[in-house]
């Protein structure tokens, strides 16, 4: 009995989602009890709003990384889709082409990263480095270091309209962020796509036995992880109704935390759509609680970083305990 | 033999001829009267993310124009700078100005101490260097252009206490924690809030230069205190983000007495200072880190003339009264005229 009880235990902490989940109440109660404003509408609302822009990107990382890689060039592709919006916005287009266009350009750079890591074999950390130094490159060759503004109204209503639920109204972002997590989710579980990316994070070989073109899943996930980040790129560019060239720089060490801390294992073969939503709102909570707090700025990143190396080494605790 | 000789030598000497000294103006076309000697000035930012250096590149070209009519010297603005504020980057920057043979360098630093060794290699190789914006007072440049950014805080701090009077809780709204700019502009603010002790600065919070941070920052601080009277922005990233990105600062500004002074003077700060979001602005005189930077590196390598180790560009204090002629100034871009008094 004592055993089956920690077995079951060790299941359960195994599972991150419900540790992030727990961790997600502890820090929401906290806040509640020492801060008057975190649990009123106007801050919950912030938040959510907030953290759809690293959420949107990092369920696109979540699969790269579930498959054993990792998309670095994720911050610079959300400038250019908010760039690329921007501009075609700015030349008169229609607010449905032109996120269609940002969205395209996003995928054009996934795309990129999938062929050049799948086909040519190049591993993906320097890819994709490689491809966030050129697209950052091409934002500063548009944009010519100034930001665009001016963005019309039915545009930054994406970002900074809510719709009414009865007495509740939620932000748009929110609701575009669990639309696409829904749609991940459905992908990677109910999908044979899915099945492909989670065995090819497990074992590479397992798949090439089965005759599957490894080159074109990798392809096909980097591409989706462009696309995603897109998404997110022009949400964030929508809600400060600017697209600045040094827009979301560094942003993939965020994107990549809120990966990490929902369950999505460095190692492949591991990660779910709830915990990266998990990840980033536990991540978006903090950020905010360490302002309503008052904590210093100067110890705020320090305390994110933490965060990242906390969920870092459960990820290598557990994959320790799996192979013992 | 000797011929062969004979021939390398001419080869080596012509070569000799069209070489000229670093840092000093070359000579072109001398078979051909009349000579028109050029000089090339490396105008080097701190990174080409920021739109400010873009406006102090226009004064740098609009005063390379202005010397070439008038005098018998071309001048030619090399800008050249990393994307981003990197120290390695903008050592290498440097360097690569070197190696082009620039006649001058007039650099913003982007770390004063990884500056020190590349500016000194490039005055070493004859080449004189000036720093603008942000200084690099260990190395071997021969004058600084900038703002007395203690002044400068200390002047924000008193259009505060005008705009918002001699109580309240004041924030403070800063780039990346450390910038040794933004931290002295800080202790003016702080020295200039020290007479009035029923002032408390309740928080200071950072934005990585990222607008999506500041804006961020700023509404989790509304939302924490939201009885806040005065901000004070020591540079202007969430000024960026367009109206309505920031409903809790906005609200308070317009419907409930809380003032705002920020750094520089944008288009798009101006028009927040028209419409009543901000009370004053500091402009840092972007368009003459260029304008002016040309001018001093002009006398000193053509006129020989000698400056002292910081030139005191100042700032412009703008508010309601004079915003109509700083919005003119960059329709018409010319940054010349001098504003109507604050």
């Amino acid at each position: 009995m004592r055993v089956a009880i920690k077995i079951h235990w060790f299941d359960w902490i195994n599972r991150q989602e419900a540790f992030v989940f727990i961790l997600l109440l502890i820090a929401i109660l906290f806040l509640g009890l020492t801060t008057t404003t975190f649990l009123t509408q106007n801050n919950i609302q912030d938040i959510s709003r907030n953290f759809a822009w690293i959420a949107i990107p990092a369920f696109g990382e979540s699969l790269v990384i579930i498959i054993g890689g990792i998309d670095l060039s994720v911050g610079a592709v959300m400038a250019l889709s908010g760039l690329v919006t921007a501009m075609a916005l700015r030349f008169g287009v229609s607010i449905p082409m032109a996120i269609i266009s940002g969205l395209a350009a996003g995928s054009l750079i996934g795309w990129v990263n999938g062929a050049l890591v799948g086909r040519v074999r190049f591993p993906p950390f320097i890819v994709t480095l490689g491809t966030a130094s050129i697209v950052r490159g091409i934002i500063f060759g548009l944009a010519g270091g100034w930001p665009i503004l001016g963005l019309p109204s039915g545009f930054r209503d994406l970002g900074q309209a809510d719709i009414l639920l009865g007495q509740f109204s939620l932000p748009v972002s929110i609701l575009i962020t669990l639309l696409l997590a829904v749609l991940v989710d459905t992908l990677l579980s109910v999908t044979v796509l899915g099945r492909y990316i989670y065995t090819l994070g497990d074992s590479e070989q397992a798949l090439i036995v089965t005759g599957v073109g490894l080159p074109r899943i990798k392809a096909i996930v980097y591409t989706l992880c462009g696309t995603l980040t897109a998404a997110g790129g022009i949400l964030m560019t929508a809600r400060l109704g600017v697209a600045a060239p040094t827009a979301a720089t560094g942003y993939e060490l965020d994107i990549i935390a809120a990966v990490i801390i929902g369950g999505t294992s460095l190692f492949g073969g591991v990660g779910s759509i709830l915990g990266v939503l998990l990840g980033a709102a536990f991540m978006q909570v903090v950020q905010n609680g360490l302002v309503l707090l008052g904590i210093p700025a100067y110890w705020q990143s320090a305390a994110i970083g933490s965060m990242i190396f906390f969920a870092l080494i459960l990820d290598l605790w557990r994959q320790n305990r799996n192979i013992l | 033999m000797k011929i062969r000789h004979t021939l390398m030598l001419v080869f080596l000497f012509s070569l000799a001829a069209c070489q000229t000294a670093p840092g000093q103006p070359s000579t072109m076309n001398d078979s051909t009267a009349p000579v028109r000697r050029k000089i090339t000035i490396a105008w080097i930012p701190k990174g080409l993310n920021n739109p400010v250096f873009e406006v102090g590149r226009l004064g740098a070209i609009q005063k390379a124009a202005e010397l070439s009519a008038a005098g018998p010297i071309d001048v030619e603005i090399l800008y050249a700078g990393s994307v981003d504020s990197d120290g390695a980057e903008q050592a290498r920057v440097i360097d690569d100005a070197v190696a082009r043979g620039v006649n001058a360098i007039a650099i913003s630093c982007d770390d004063p101490t990884a500056c020190i060794d590349p500016i000194n290699r490039a005055v070493s190789a004859g080449i004189p260097v000036m720093t603008w914006d942000s200084d690099s007072p260990q190395s071997k440049r021969f004058t600084y252009l900038g703002l007395d950014n203690i002044q400068a805080g200390q002047a924000a701090a008193y259009l505060l206490v005008q705009a918002m009077g001699t109580e309240g809780k004041v924030a403070i709204l800063t780039g990346v924690p450390g910038a040794d700019n933004l931290e002295t502009r800080i202790t003016g603010f702080r020295e200039g809030l020290a007479a009035y002790p029923n002032i408390h600065i309740i928080a200071t919070v950072v934005t990585n230069d990222d607008i999506n941070l500041g804006v961020q920052a700023v509404e989790d601080t509304m939302q924490a205190h939201p009885d806040i009277k005065g901000w004070y922005f020591a540079g202007m990233w969430p000024l960026f983000a367009d109206r309505g990105s920031m409903p809790l600062w906005e609200d308070a500004a317009l419907h409930h007495g809380m003032k705002t002074i920020a750094f520089d003077a944008l288009p798009v700060e101006l028009g927040l200072l028209r419409d009543g979001y901000l009370s004053g602005l500091l402009d840092q005189k972007n368009w003459f880190w260029g304008y002016e930077t040309v001018q001093i590196v002009y006398d000193h390598i053509i006129n020989k003339k000698d400056f002292p180790a910081f030139v005191n560009l100042g700032y412009n204090v703008i508010t309601k009264n004079n915003v109509d002629a700083m919005l003119q100034a960059w329709n018409t871009n010319d940054f010349s005229k001098p504003l109507p008094p604050p």
